[in-house]
C-alpha cells in the first residue's frame, strides 16, 4: 500500500467509525427490532415476524395517520412553491442593496430554533391566541377561529419553517436561465403569463423538483412543529413514533414505522434524482 | 436571467410573504417584554422581568450551558474530521469516494426522527442512556454534512499545485496543508461551522432521544416548558436563541458575506 493510500484512510478514520457506530449499526439494530414480535404484556418477544409491517401497513389507525402524513406534505409542498415563486423573481429583479436585504430576511428565520419559531405560531394561531383576540375585538366573528391543534395549524407552521428551503433552491433555478430566451418570447408577442408559463416555468423544472423533493421528505418527517401546532392528538408519522418509543414502549412496532417514513422519504429522493438527471439531459440535449 | 423591473403585484406578494416568513420570531420578541402574566403582542408595558426569571433560573442556566458546550464541541469535531475527510474525498486518496460522501451526507435525508430512535435504542442496549460523549458524536453526525459540503466546494476551487509547491520547497505534507490549504479553506469553513453551530444548537429530534430527564438543552427545554403551560418567561429564553441566530447572521455576513453564496 502507498504511503497515500496509508494518510487517505488515517484522514477518513474517525468519521468512518463514527458514521459505523452511530449511524450504520444503530440503523441495522433497529431493522432487526422491527422484525420482534412485541405484546403489551411481555414486551419484546425473541422470535421473528413481519406483523409489525403489516399491523402498519394494514391497521386503519396507523392508515390514518400515514395518509394524513403524505397529504400534509402535498399541501405544505404545494403553499411553499406558490408563495417562494414571487418572492425568489422578486428577488433576484431587485437592485443589489434590495436583493441583500431580502436574502438576509429570508436566512434569519431559517437561523432561528423550530421549537420557537412553533411556539410563535402558537402564540399567534392559539384560541385565545393573537389573531384570534384581535378579530373577537375587530366583532369580525364571535367564537375563536380553530386554526391549531388540526390541519390548519401544522400546514402554517411548517410552510413558514421550509419556505427558505424552496425560496433559496428557486433563486439559482431561475438565475440559469438565460435572459435572451424569455426576450425572444417576449419579442414573438407572447404575453407575459404564456411566456411565463411555457419558458420560465419548464426551465426552472429541474430547481423545483429539488426544492419540492426537500421541502416534501423534510414535511413528512417533522416531529417538533406537529407535535407542538397539532398537539397530542392530532398524530402525524414523526409523532406517532415519539409515542411508540417514548410512551406505548413498543419498540418494535414504532422501529417499523420508523422504516415505512424512512423507505418513502429514500424512495422519492431516489427517484427525483432520476427523473432530475432525466430533465437536465433533455435540456441541454435540446441546446446542441 | 433577463433584470426585468418589478411589479406591484409582485413586490406586494414578496412583501408579504416575507413578512409571514418573519412574523412568529417577532412576535415572540414583542411578547417577551411584556408587564402581563400572559402573552400579548403588542406588549402592555415594557420590562425585562422575563429575562431576569430566565436567567435567575438553574434550570434554564444549565440548559443554555449544555446546548452553548455541545454546540460548541460538535462544531469543533465535525470541523477537523469533516475537514479531514473531505481532504481524502477529494485527493481521491481512497478508494470508495461516492459511497463514502453518501454515508457522510446521509444524516440530511434520514428522517431527523429516525436517527434518534435509532441512536435511543442503540444506547439503551449498551447501557449508555445520557452519555456525554454519545451525545457529542450525534451532534457530529448531524452536523458533519454541512462541513463536509462547504469544504468540498472550497477545494474545488483550490490548485493543488500551490500546495506540492511547498512541499518541494521542504515543508512536510501536514505543514504544507496548514500553511498553505487551510488558509485557502477559511472562508468556506467559515460557512460551514456556522451551519454546523446553528444545527447543533438547534437539534431537537435527535436530541431529545438521548437526553435523560434530568438533562436539557435549551430548545428541549423550552419544547418541555410548552407543554406545561405557555408564560411570557418562555418567550424570552426564545428571545434569547433568535438572538443568538441573529449574531450568527450577523457574523457570517460580515465574515464571509454570505448572501453571496445564493
Amino acid at each position: 500500500m502507498s504511503a497515500r493510500r496509508i494518510s487517505g484512510l488515517w484522514l477518513i478514520a474517525p468519521v468512518t467509525v463514527l458514521l459505523v457506530v452511530g449511524f450504520l449499526a444503530p440503523t441495522a439494530i433497529m431493522g432487526m427490532l422491527s422484525l420482534r414480535n412485541y405484546s403489551g404484556m411481555s414486551g419484546i418477544g425473541d422470535s421473528w415476524t413481519l406483523e409489525n409491517y403489516i399491523g402498519v401497513i394494514t391497521d386503519p389507525f396507523y392508515l390514518t395517520i400515514i395518509g394524513r402524513t403524505l397529504l400534509l406534505g402535498v399541501i405544505v409542498t404545494a403553499l411553499c412553491l406558490l408563495l417562494a415563486f414571487p418572492l425568489a423573481l422578486f428577488i433576484l429583479r431587485s437592485g443589489p442593496k434590495v436583493q441583500t436585504a431580502s436574502i438576509l430576511l429570508v436566512i434569519f428565520p431559517l437561523l432561528c430554533n423550530i421549537v420557537v419559531r412553533s411556539f410563535g405560531w402558537m402564540v399567534l394561531l392559539a384560541p385565545r391566541g393573537i389573531i384570534n383576540e384581535a378579530l373577537i375585538g375587530a366583532g369580525l366573528i364571535a367564537h375563536p377561529l380553530p386554526l391549531m391543534y388540526d390541519l390548519t395549524g401544522v400546514t402554517i407552521g411548517l410552510v413558514q419553517i421550509f419556505l427558505p428551503f424552496m425560496v433559496l433552491l428557486l433563486i439559482p433555478a431561475l438565475q440559469n436561465i438565460p435572459a435572451d430566451v424569455e426576450a425572444a418570447a417576449l419579442i414573438l408577442k407572447a404575453s407575459r403569463l404564456r411566456t411565463f408559463f411555457t419558458i420560465t416555468l419548464p426551465l426552472a423544472l429541474p430547481g423545483i423538483l429539488t426544492g419540492s423533493i426537500l421541502v416534501f421528505v423534510l414535511s413528512i418527517s417533522a416531529l417538533v412543529t406537529p407535535r407542538m401546532l397539532g398537539g397530542p392528538t392530532y398524530r402525524v408519522m414523526a409523532t406517532q413514533i415519539y409515542e411508540e418509543f417514548m410512551t406505548n414502549l413498543n419498540w418494535p412496532g414504532g422501529a417499523a414505522l420508523a422504516f415505512v417514513l424512512t423507505v418513502i422519504a429514500l424512495a422519492l429522493i431516489w427517484g427525483a434524482n432520476r427523473i432530475g438527471n432525466r430533465l437536465t439531459r433533455g435540456i441541454s440535449g435540446g441546446n446542441s | 436571467m433577463m433584470p426585468r423591473r418589478n411589479s406591484v403585484w409582485i413586490v406586494l406578494a414578496a412583501a408579504a410573504v416575507l413578512i409571514f416568513m418573519n412574523a412568529p420570531t417577532v412576535v415572540v420578541v414583542l411578547a417577551s417584554f411584556t408587564k402581563t402574566t400572559y402573552l400579548t403582542v403588542p406588549p402592555k408595558g415594557w420590562t425585562l422581568h422575563w429575562f431576569a426569571e430566565v436567567l435567575g433560573d438553574d434550570g434554564y442556566l444549565r440548559a443554555i450551558g449544555t446546548s452553548l458546550w455541545l454546540a460548541c464541541a460538535a462544531t469543533i469535531l465535525s470541523l477537523i474530521f469533516g475537514t479531514m475527510v473531505s481532504y481524502a474525498l477529494h485527493h481521491r486518496m481512497v478508494p470508495g469516494r461516492e459511497a463514502i460522501l453518501s454515508l457522510v451526507m446521509a444524516p440530511l435525508v434520514f428522517p431527523a426522527v429516525v436517527i434518534g430512535v435509532a441512536l435511543l435504542q442503540f444506547v439503551s442496549l449498551m447501557g449508555l442512556r445520557g452519555n456525554t460523549l454519545i451525545l457529542v458524536l450525534a451532534h457530529v453526525l448531524i452536523t458533519l454534512p454541512y462541513v463536509v459540503r462547504s469544504a468540498m466546494a472550497s477545494l474545488v476551487g483550490i490548485n493543488p499545485q500551490i500546495e506540492e509547491a511547498a512541499q518541494v520547497l521542504g515543508a512536510r505534507s501536514f505543514t504544507a496543508f496548514r500553511l498553505v490549504t487551510l488558509p485557502l479553506l477559511k472562508p468556506g469553513l467559515m460557512a460551514g461551522c456556522v451551519f454546523s453551530f446553528v444545527t447543533s444548537l438547534d437539534n431537537v429530534p435527535v436530541t431529545i432521544f438521548l437526553l435523560t430527564p434530568r438533562q436539557s438543552t435549551l430548545p428541549v427545554k423550552i419544547y418541555a416548558a410548552v407543554d406545561q403551560g405557555v408564560d411570557p418567561s418562555i418567550a424570552a429564553a426564545s428571545t434569547l436563541l433568535i438572538a443568538g441566530a441573529a449574531v450568527a447572521l450577523i457574523i457570517a455576513q460580515w465574515r464571509t458575506s454570505l448572501t453571496r453564496f445564493f
